[in-house]
C-alpha cells in the first residue's frame, strides 16, 4: 500500500499543498478531485518521486519511502501517466515504451531493435490493444498514444516485484467517449496486478472508474468517500466549498454590455482548426468559450490575436473589415492578448515591472521622440497603484513578482494600451484564490468600462460566472449559444452537453 | 503573507551577487589588468601609451559595438570580420576614382549586408549564426574577387583622404573621436528609442515581445543592419590605419570582437547588457593584448588566451534558470 502522510508543499510563497494525506490500497482504484489550482497535479508529481514534499513523508506497506526521482519511484512500482503526454513524437511506440530501459535490449553496444518491437507488442497486447509499433508516435490518435503511454507505464511489471501504482493524471480530459470507455475497461481489467491513482475533474467519470474517492480544495484534502455512497452533485459541492456562485464571480457587478459592436467574425476559419464561427462582441460584454482541447477555440483566440492568420471567413473590427496577420497588427486594432503562458508569452519577465507596462504603447512613454524614463516610471506607478501592484518599485524585474501581480501587470500593459477588445486566456491559470478574485474584479471593472472581452478559462464554473454570453464549441464548431445574464446563468451540464 | 515577507523575497542575496558580478567585474578587472601592468612597466600609465591604447582599441570597440546589438537580441553575427575586410577592400579599391566618395559605398556595402543577413535570419527562420556565417562566407568570397586575392595598398593620392582619419585633434587621436561617437551613439539608441527598447525586449523574451505588438522581424533586421554598417566602418579605420585594404584584414578580429561584448558582461543570450560594458570589455581585451607585448609573451598566443577568455566569461555570467537546455 502507497500512502502520503502529511504532506505539505509551497511554491515561491504559495501553499500548494497542506497537511495532506492520501493512502492507495491494494488493487485499488482511487479517483482524485478537484478544480484547478486544489493541488492534485502537485500531489502527483511527489507521488511520483519528481518533486520532494517539504514535509510530510510517502511510505510503502508502512515502511517509509524518499523517492528521489521518476526512476527510483518505478524502481519501487509507482508508475505516472502523464496529463500532458511525455512521448516523443518523433520516435517509434517500441522506442517510446522502452525509452530509458534499452540497455535490456543492447547486446555489445548494439540495440536489438527486432526484441524490442516484440516486447512491446507483448506490453501492448497485455491492455489489450492492437497497435502498430514500429509506426512513428506523432502518426498515432491522441486516445491511441494514451494507450501507449499506459503500456509503458506497465513494464515497470518486468522490472520490479513489488505490487503496481500507476498513476493517471487527467488521462480522459482529451479523450473522446468511446476512448474513455476503453481506457475505463483497461483500467478495471488490470485491477488485478495493480492499483490505480485516477486525477480528473470529471465527477461522472471519476465515479464511474473508481472505488474510493478523495476530494481536495486548496490544497487540502476535504473528504474521502466511497464511490457507491456519493454522486457527483455531491461531490461537486464538496468540491467547490461554496454555495452561491454569483458572489464569488462578482456577477452583482456584472454590468449590461452597451449596443456598439467591437468585435465580429462571420463564418470565420483557419483550416485544419476551426470553421463557420460567427462571433460578436458588444462593448463591456464579455463572450465566455467553452470547449475541450482541440475543440478549436485556442485556435480562435490565436487568430484573433493575429497569430495565426484566417483562411475563411471575415473579420470586422470596430466596424472595419480587417485581415489579420501579425500581433502587431492587431495591437494597433485595440486587440489586447492575455496569453495563457504567461512566463513565455504573457511578460518579459526579465525586463521591468515598467518596461513591460509601456511596452505595447511605448508611445506613451515618449517626449520628443525619446523614451521619457520619468514619465515611464510615472505611468508605471500609477497602475502599480490602482491595481494595488505589490511591488518595492516599477524597476524591479517581472519574473519576482507573484503570478496573480504579474497578471496584473499584463492588464495594466493592455489598459496603457487603451486596447478596447481583450482576449484573455485562461487568465486566472496558476493564481491563488485570493489573486483570483482581484482578476475577477478587474474583469468586471472592464468591461464596466466597455471593454469587450473574450474569455476562455480553465473551468466551465468560471467561464459560466464571468461571462455575459457562453459559446460551446466542438470539433471547430461552434455548437451551442447561451445567454449568461447576471441571475440567469445557464447550468454546466447544459454546456458540458454541448461540448462533448 | 504579510509585507514583510512579500517583500523580503527581492532582496535575496544570490540574485544580488550575480548581479554585482556581472556589474562590477569587469571594470574591476579593467582596473587590476591596468595596474598589473604598470607594476612591470610603469610607463605603461603614460599619457602618450594610454592614448596609443585608445586608440588601438577604437576599431575592436566599433565592431563589438555593432555585435552588442544583434547579441542583445539573442543572435551572433559571425560575419562582421568578412565585412570589415570587404570594406577595406572597396575603400582601398575605389578610393583613387571616388575619393572621398568610397566611403559611403563601403558603408552601404556593410548595411546592405546586414540587411540580408537579417532577411535571411527572420525570413527563412534560419539561426542567425547559420546566416551570418554563410553570408560571411559570401562576403569574404566577394572581398577575395574584387581585390583579386592580394592587399591593396592605399597610394599617395588615396592616402589624402585617409589622413583625416589618422590625425589627430588637440592632440587626441580622431580615431578615438570616432569610437566615442559611435559608442554615444550606441548608448543613446538602446536607451532613448523604441528600436532600443524593442531590442531588449526581444532578446529577454520573444514570444512576449511577439504577443506585446513588437514587430519582431524588422527589430532584428535593424539589428543585424547596424552590425553591418558598423562592421564596414571599423573596416575603413582600419584601411586608413594601415594603409591598405586586403580581404583578410580583419581576419583576426572577429575572436576578440565577441570576447569584448561578452566580457563586459553583456549576456550571451540576449536581453541584458550595454555599449558601455562593451566598451569596458573592448579596453579589457586590449589591454590584455597590448599586455601581452609589454610582458613578452608570444603575440601569437593572443588568440589562445581570447578564446579562453570568452569561456570563462560566458560559464560565469551565464544564467542558467533561464535557460534549460544548450545547444
Amino acid at each position: 500500500m502507497l500512502a502520503a502522510r502529511s504532506i505539505s508543499k509551497s511554491f515561491s510563497g504559495v501553499q500548494a499543498l497542506h497537511n495532506v494525506s492520501v493512502a492507495i490500497g491494494a488493487n485499488e482504484v482511487v479517483g482524485l478531485i478537484g478544480e484547478n489550482g486544489a493541488g492534485k497535479s502537485t500531489l502527483m508529481r511527489i507521488l511520483s518521486g519528481t518533486q520532494a514534499p517539504d514535509s510530510g513523508v510517502l511510505t510503502l506497506d508502512g515502511a517509509p519511502l524518499r523517492l528521489r526521482s521518476a526512476r527510483d519511484a518505478a524502481r519501487h512500482g509507482v508508475g505516472m501517466v502523464f496529463q500532458e503526454q511525455s512521448l516523443l513524437l518523433n520516435l517509434s511506440v517500441a522506442q517510446n515504451i522502452y525509452l530509458g530501459q534499452e540497455a535490456e535490449f543492447t547486446r555489445l553496444g548494439v540495440v536489438n531493435w527486432r526484441a524490442m518491437r516484440k516486447a512491446a507488442l507483448r506490453q501492448l497486447g497485455k491492455i489489450g490493444v492492437d497497435i502498430d509499433v514500429a509506426a512513428r508516435t506523432a502518426d498515432l490518435t491522441f486516445a491511441a498514444r494514451q494507450m501507449v503511454e499506459l503500456a509503458k507505464a506497465l513494464t515497470l511489471e518486468d522490472s520490479t516485484d513489488r505490487p503496481l501504482t500507476i498513476l493517471l493524471d487527467e488521462p480522459t480530459s482529451v479523450l473522446a467517449r468511446a476512448d474513455i470507455d476503453i481506457l475505463f475497461a483497461r483500467v478495471r481489467s488490470l485491477k488485478a496486478r495493480a492499483s490505480f491513482v485516477f486525477v480528473s475533474h470529471r465527477l461522472d467519470e471519476v465515479l464511474e472508474v473508481s472505488d474510493r474517492v478523495y476530494v481536495m480544495k486548496d490544497g487540502q484534502v476535504v473528504g474521502e468517500y466511497g464511490a457507491e455512497k456519493v454522486t457527483a452533485p455531491q461531490l461537486h459541492q464538496i468540491m467547490v466549498g461554496r454555495g452561491l456562485h454569483s458572489g464569488y464571480y462578482k456577477e452583482a457587478q456584472q454590468a449590461s454590455p452597451r449596443a456598439p459592436v467591437l468585435l465580429q467574425a462571420k463564418a470565420l476559419g483557419v483550416s485544419g482548426a476551426f470553421r463557420n464561427v460567427d462571433l460578436a462582441i458588444r462593448e463591456g460584454e464579455v463572450v465566455g468559450i467553452a470547449g475541450v482541447v482541440g475543440s478549436g477555440r485556442e485556435e480562435l483566440t490565436r487568430a484573433l490575436g493575429g497569430f495565426l492568420p484566417q483562411t475563411s471567413g471575415s473579420l470586422k473590427i470596430n466596424g472595419d473589415i480587417v485581415r489579420l496577420t501579425s500581433p502587431e497588427q492587431a495591437v494597433k486594432l485595440g486587440i489586447g492578448m492575455v496569453p495563457r503562458e504567461r512566463r513565455t508569452e504573457g511578460l518579459v519577465m526579465f525586463l521591468s515591472i515598467a518596461s513591460n507596462i509601456t511596452l505595447a504603447n511605448l508611445d506613451a512613454a515618449m517626449a520628443h521622440g525619446m523614451i521619457d524614463h520619468r514619465r515611464e516610471r510615472a505611468i508605471a506607478e500609477q497602475w502599480l497603484a490602482r491595481l494595488r501592484i505589490k511591488a518595492p518599485n516599477v524597476d524591479v524585474a517581472c519574473r519576482k513578482l507573484s503570478g496573480g501581480n504579474q497578471q496584473k501587470v499584463v492588464l495594466a500593459r493592455w489598459m496603457t494600451a487603451g486596447s478596447r477588445i481583450l482576449i484573455l486566456d485562461h487568465p486566472t491559470r496558476g493564481l491563488d484564490v485570493g489573486a483570483k478574485e482581484e482578476v475577477y474584479e478587474l474583469v468586471r471593472e472592464l468591461s464596466a468600462q466597455g471593454v469587450a472581452i473574450l474569455l476562455l478559462s480553465d473551468t466551465l464554473e468560471e467561464t459560466i460566472g464571468l461571462s455575459h454570453r457562453v459559446l460551446a464549441m466542438r470539433d471547430g464548431e461552434i455548437t451551442a449559444n447561451f445567454d449568461a445574464a447576471a441571475g440567469q446563468k445557464p447550468a454546466q451540464v447544459d454546456v458540458l452537453r454541448a461540448m462533448v | 503573507m504579510n509585507e514583510v515577507t512579500a517583500l523580503s523575497q527581492f532582496r535575496s542575496w544570490p540574485e544580488f551577487s550575480s548581479g554585482a558580478l556581472r556589474n562590477l567585474a569587469p571594470p574591476a578587472l579593467l582596473v587590476f589588468l591596468v595596474g598589473f601592468i604598470a607594476l612591470f612597466v610603469p610607463s605603461f600609465l603614460s599619457v602618450q601609451t594610454l592614448t596609443m591604447v585608445l586608440a588601438d582599441t577604437s576599431v575592436l570597440f566599433i565592431l563589438a559595438t555593432g555585435e552588442t546589438f544583434v547579441i542583445l537580441l539573442g543572435g551572433i553575427d559571425l560575419s562582421i570580420q568578412a565585412l570589415a575586410s570587404l570594406a577595406s577592400v572597396i575603400v582601398a579599391q575605389l578610393l583613387p576614382s571616388l575619393g572621398l566618395g568610397a566611403f559611403p559605398v563601403a558603408i552601404v556595402a556593410g548595411l546592405l549586408f546586414g540587411v540580408v543577413s537579417g532577411v535571411v535570419h527572420v525570413r527563412l527562420r534560419v539561426p542567425s549564426f547559420v546566416a551570418t556565417l554563410a553570408s560571411g562566407g559570401v562576403v569574404a568570397g566577394l572581398a577575395l574577387l574584387a581585390a583579386h586575392g592580394r592587399a591593396i595598398t592605399i597610394e599617395e593620392e588615396g592616402r589624402a583622404h585617409v589622413d583625416w582619419i589618422n590625425a589627430s585633434t588637440f592632440g587626441l587621436p580622431n580615431v578615438i573621436a570616432i569610437a566615442v561617437l559611435v559608442g554615444l551613439a550606441g548608448f543613446f539608441i538602446l536607451r532613448y528609442t523604441r528600436f532600443g527598447r524593442y531590442t531588449v525586449a526581444v532578446g529577454a523574451g520573444e514570444p512576449a515581445a511577439l504577443a506585446a505588438g513588437v514587430n519582431v522581424d524588422r527589430t532584428k533586421i535593424i539589428g543585424f543592419a547596424i552590425s553591418g554598417t558598423l562592421a564596414a566602418l571599423a573596416g575603413i579605420i582600419l584601411a586608413a590605419r594601415l594603409s591598405s585594404g586586403s580581404p583578410s584584414l580583419a581576419n583576426q578580429l572577429l575572436l576578440p570582437a565577441i570576447a569584448a561584448v561578452i566580457v563586459g558582461g553583456t549576456a550571451i543570450t540576449g536581453g541584458l547588457g550595454s555599449v558601455g560594458r562593451t566598451a569596458i570589455g573592448a579596453l579589457i581585451i586590449s589591454v590584455v593584448r597590448i599586455g601581452m607585448t609589454f610582458i613578452g609573451v608570444n603575440i601569437f598566443a593572443e588568440n589562445i588566451v581570447f578564446g579562453a577568455m570568452l569561456i570563462a566569461a560566458v560559464a560565469i555570467t551565464i544564467d542558467r534558470s533561464k535557460i534549460a537546455i544548450i545547444k
